[in-house]
């Protein structure tokens, strides 16, 4: 067997799983969000548009708000940590990394429902009313913190990541001038990690509007829901895979569109 | 004793007080966790529960939820196996030789990251049910061997470009075959990479959720799916006991081998 | 064991890294393979050893043609720039490896890795042995991959800068170490340095590279002093360029000219080295053997051993080194008439007598 032929067999089965089960369903469910009653239709998007439009905006809403939020504590809890240390702190902040999505779904149901152990903790000290306790589960609230509080971690990793290589000589000649820490952060840092920062946040948007287990745990029952989950209710309460798959089409667009912004970003950057 | 500037002082204050509201926001959710597993009777509006024990620690460790931590570590290690069997030749190839359509195969193993996973899989689902493997450990072991073999393949890849080729010349130039070198030379270098990259796996697959709630329904259940379902039912004891259960393979990784770990492999963690 | 390599061939895409090289390294020799980086003598050392395919041409050891052979096959034993010692063995595993792999008795590897690494002299023999490469020194390593290609006896040792990653000091004690024990072991070596101090210091027979080419071989001497071209002549010490024009009996730099005889004919390189030329104070005597350039010293540096003096002859500046200082002002720089080399501009053939050619080894 040729050196070939052998580097092709041996990538065959890996390929073909991937193939088979990623690839052949992403262009079937492209198909099907055509398909209405048997037929070649448009009218699963029109149903998208009808009962979904606010959903879709409602999604990259949380998702922006949520990424905005973990790249800009993680923009200044990192530099703390690159300019002062903490070793504590920065040790912390890997913990979520290991905690899986639906565990921190279900922590944040049992900590931010209304009868939940947030609740009576504030109680205690008589910050708020038991009779009639607030609800952060089960709104855009709890996903926000639930999404940023697991993707901080990865925030605080990457970005700590790009902080720490950036040259010491750097930071010492603005420190030479008088920099605060935070115009340290805010003049040297920040411009200089740019790049990774962009990388991350492109990847953690993909991540966040396509999260299912931590809103399927922690948003409302009532609309507007995160796409995922009204996929996954459009199929399992409706069986309707055609508003399902267009629902799903409409999620790559966006997923293509910030693969599309994160490609040109690195291409473009200077050598 | 000279005193301290009084600028130290506060500093060192500061330093503590922010990792003790670091430590809160972390802890929070999962000190809920705790506090809950360990509760027999909490009734609301009562700041604390009213009894506390080992009760349902007791009653879960011997049923369904023993049952889908047997069956989910069961789907963990063959995934592990299958995926570091079919990887570690093809990571090598592609980090050493010419393969053909290289760029086209690592860009079949990028893309299932750049796309949501579960309308992908609601597809995926109907074509295992048509080779009737939906509703098995059959199916729900592949559906978890496409994301396994994403991660796999992209950092063992890494780890073997990160092994000077010259290493493995000199090797063939005092007469070892390429055989020979990759097992004398390559792989005990690999090793430590190759073993991060593992764990990785096996814990992608253990907390593997989206998959294995479309796939393995109804019968298949692992502990993830098991935790959803009683949590969504407000069996809240059960459902914390199994949560921190889940944790326990995440949180042992990150205090043995966080100082080994490199950040790019910690940053694949991130993701399951 | 004599190698030769005729009209070799080796191409990367578009890329031609060997343009048709043929060449003979004499058997039991130490050749040196200079040049600057890129110009294709990493490629050529790698296509001995068999790492790289070549695409046309071939190699032979001896009477074999090892063209088509893997690299297990050949018989070479590299040593590399990085030193490639396996980071997960012990010096003694390290060094072993090759006679385990020919299946040598464990006494006779023990007795014969000890015998090497008392020949690459590595002090504390006991104690080194047990050590992993990476808590060695620079120079410790270095004679470790030495021991390790040396331990196999190959028919051929190839050495790729090995000594680029040492400080200085402990490169100048190794070079000359490297070619006692060179002489001592009596191996064909081919060792391959960008440092033309290093290769004329460590060589019997250096071979100039640039572009995929040779451009000249011979004694170290014959490289140093008797550069075939411009090329050649630039690459082997400081030198000066200067831009003329050469025609019977004449040769005009700027407003001055020169008396000549040679060959070259129209547009012109002079090169000489600083070391030879010598900068008098303003005089306007001929003297018969010495070129004499007139112009103006705009700078001196104290070097330590002597002072260089930058001239600016015609607009162009060159250094002209010495052991007494010049003030600055109106100088003539005085170079003797063999010392200045001459070749026809954008010439890369050399302009020589065919009889004192050196290609032919």
């Amino acid at each position: 067997m040729t050196p070939r032929l052998l580097s092709l067999a041996v990538a065959a089965p890996p390929l073909a799983i991937v193939v088979w089960l990623f690839f052949l369903p992403f262009l079937s469910s492209a198909h099907l969000s055509f398909i209405r009653d048997g037929e070649w239709s448009l009218r699963n998007y029109a149903l998208v548009w009808r009962l979904y439009k606010l959903d879709v905006l409602y999604t990259l809403g949380v998702s922006l708000l949520s990424l905005v939020l973990v790249i800009g504590i993680a923009a200044l809890v990192c530099g703390y940590l690159r300019l002062v240390g903490h070793r504590v702190v920065e040790f912390l902040f890997k913990v979520p990394l290991f905690v899986p999505f639906v565990v921190v779904g279900h922590g944040m149901r049992v900590l931010l429902a209304p009868r939940g152990t947030l609740n009576s903790a504030l109680a205690q000290v008589g910050l708020i009313d038991l009779g009639d306790p607030p609800s952060i589960a089960f709104t855009w609230a709890g996903i926000v913190i639930a999404l940023v509080w697991k993707n901080l971690a990865l925030a605080v990793l990457l970005v700590l990541g790009a902080y720490r290589a950036v040259d010491e000589a750097y930071l010492e000649a603005a420190r030479n001038l008088g920099a605060s820490t935070f115009r340290q952060i805010k003049d040297v840092l920040l411009p200089m990690a740019a790049p990774s920062l962009v990388v991350a946040s492109a990847f953690m948007f993909t991540s966040m509007l396509a999260s299912f287990s931590i809103p399927l745990m922690i948003g409302g029952g009532e609309p507007p829901q995160m796409l995922m989950v009204d996929v996954y209710y459009r199929i399992n309460y409706q069986d309707d895979l055609g508003t399902a798959n267009a629902l799903g089409m409409v999620s790559y667009l966006f997923a293509m569109g910030v693969a599309g912004y994160y490609l040109r970003t690195i291409t473009v950057r200077p050598v | 004793m000279p005193r301290p500037h009084p600028g130290t002082l506060i500093r060192a204050t500061l330093r503590m007080a922010a990792g003790v509201f670091v430590a809160f926001i972390i802890f929070a959710p999962l000190s809920s966790l705790v506090i809950w597993s360990f509760t027999r009777k909490w009734f609301w509006p009562h700041p604390f529960p009213q009894e506390l024990g080992l009760f349902y620690w007791r009653k879960v460790l011997e049923g369904d939820l023993f049952r889908a931590l047997q069956s989910g570590f069961f789907i963990a290690v063959i995934v592990t196996v299958l995926t570091l069997l079919l990887t570690i030749p093809l990571a090598y190839l592609l980090a050493r030789y010419p393969v053909p359509f290289k760029a086209a195969i690592l860009l079949v193993f990028l893309l299932p990251h750049a796309f949501p996973q579960l309308p992908v899989f609601v597809n995926a689902t109907t074509l295992l049910y048509r080779a009737h493997l939906a509703a098995s450990v059959s199916g729900v072991v592949l559906i978890h061997m496409v994301g396994a073999l994403v991660y796999a393949v992209w950092t063992m890849t890494a780890v073997f470009r990160s092994i000077p080729a010259s290493l493995e010349e000199a090797a063939w130039n005092l007469g070892a075959s390429r055989v020979k070198a990759f097992f004398t030379v390559a792989m005990p270098l690999a090793t430590p990479g190759l073993i991060a990259s593992t764990l990785l796996v096996f814990l992608y697959s253990f907390d593997e959720f989206t998959g294995t709630l479309l796939v393995g329904s109804p019968f298949v259940l692992t502990l993830p799916v098991y935790m959803y379902r009683t949590s969504v039912g407000y069996e809240l004891q059960v459902a914390s006991i199994a949560a921190l259960i889940l944790m326990v393979p995440g949180l042992l990784l990150l205090v043995v081998l966080e100082r080994y770990l490199k950040s790019e492999y910690l940053s694949m963690f991130g993701r399951i | 064991m004599d190698v030769r390599v005729e009209g070799l061939v080796k191409r990367y895409g578009r890329v031609v890294a060997l343009d048709g090289i043929t060449i003979g390294f004499p058997s039991g020799g130490m050749t040196a393979i200079l040049g600057p980086s890129g110009c294709g003598k990493t490629t050529l050392l790698r296509a001995l050893a068999g790492f790289n395919p070549v695409d046309g041409g071939r190699i032979v050891f001896g009477a074999e043609d090892v063209t088509g052979l893997p690299p297990q096959a050949r018989g070479t034993a590299m040593v590399f720039q990085q030193y490639a010692l396996w980071p997960h063995m012990s010096v003694f595993d390290n060094v072993a490896y090759g006679l385990r792999l020919r299946k040598v008795p464990a006494a006779e590897v023990r007795a014969r890795v000890e015998e090497v690494l008392h020949l690459v002299e590595i002090g504390q023999i006991a104690g080194v042995m047990q050590r992993r490469p990476g808590e060695l020194s620079g120079g410790q390593q270095q004679r470790v991959a030495l021991a390790r290609a040396l331990v196999v006896e190959p028919r051929v040792l190839l050495m790729d800068e090995p000594l680029s990653n040492l400080d200085a000091k402990v490169r100048q004690r190794l070079r000359a170490e490297v070619r006692r024990l060179q002489k001592r072991v009596g191996i064909t070596t081919i060792y391959v340095t960008h440092d033309q101090e290093e290769a004329l210091a460590i060589a019997d027979t250096v071979i100039l590279m640039n572009a995929g080419r040779v451009v000249q071989a011979g004694s170290p001497q014959d490289i140093y002093f008797r550069p075939e071209n411009a090329f050649a002549a630039e690459f082997l010490g400081v030198s000066n360029q200067l831009a003329g024009t050469a025609e019977a009996g004449s040769l005009s730099v700027g407003a001055q000219r020169l008396p000549y005889t040679g060959p070259v004919r129209g547009s012109a390189t002079l090169l000489f080295k600083a070391t030879d030329a010598t900068v008098i104070p303003d005089d306007l005597t001929t003297e018969s053997g010495q070129a004499l350039l007139r112009g103006t010293l705009e700078e001196r540096l104290f070097l330590g051993s002597g002072y260089r003096h930058y001239v600016r002859i015609e607009g162009e500046s060159v250094m002209v080194d010495g052991t007494e200082p010049v003030e600055a002002g109106p100088v003539t720089v005085r170079v003797p008439v063999e010392k200045l080399k001459i070749y026809a501009m954008a010439s890369p053939e050399p302009v020589t007598d065919p009889a004192r050619s050196t290609r032919t080894l």
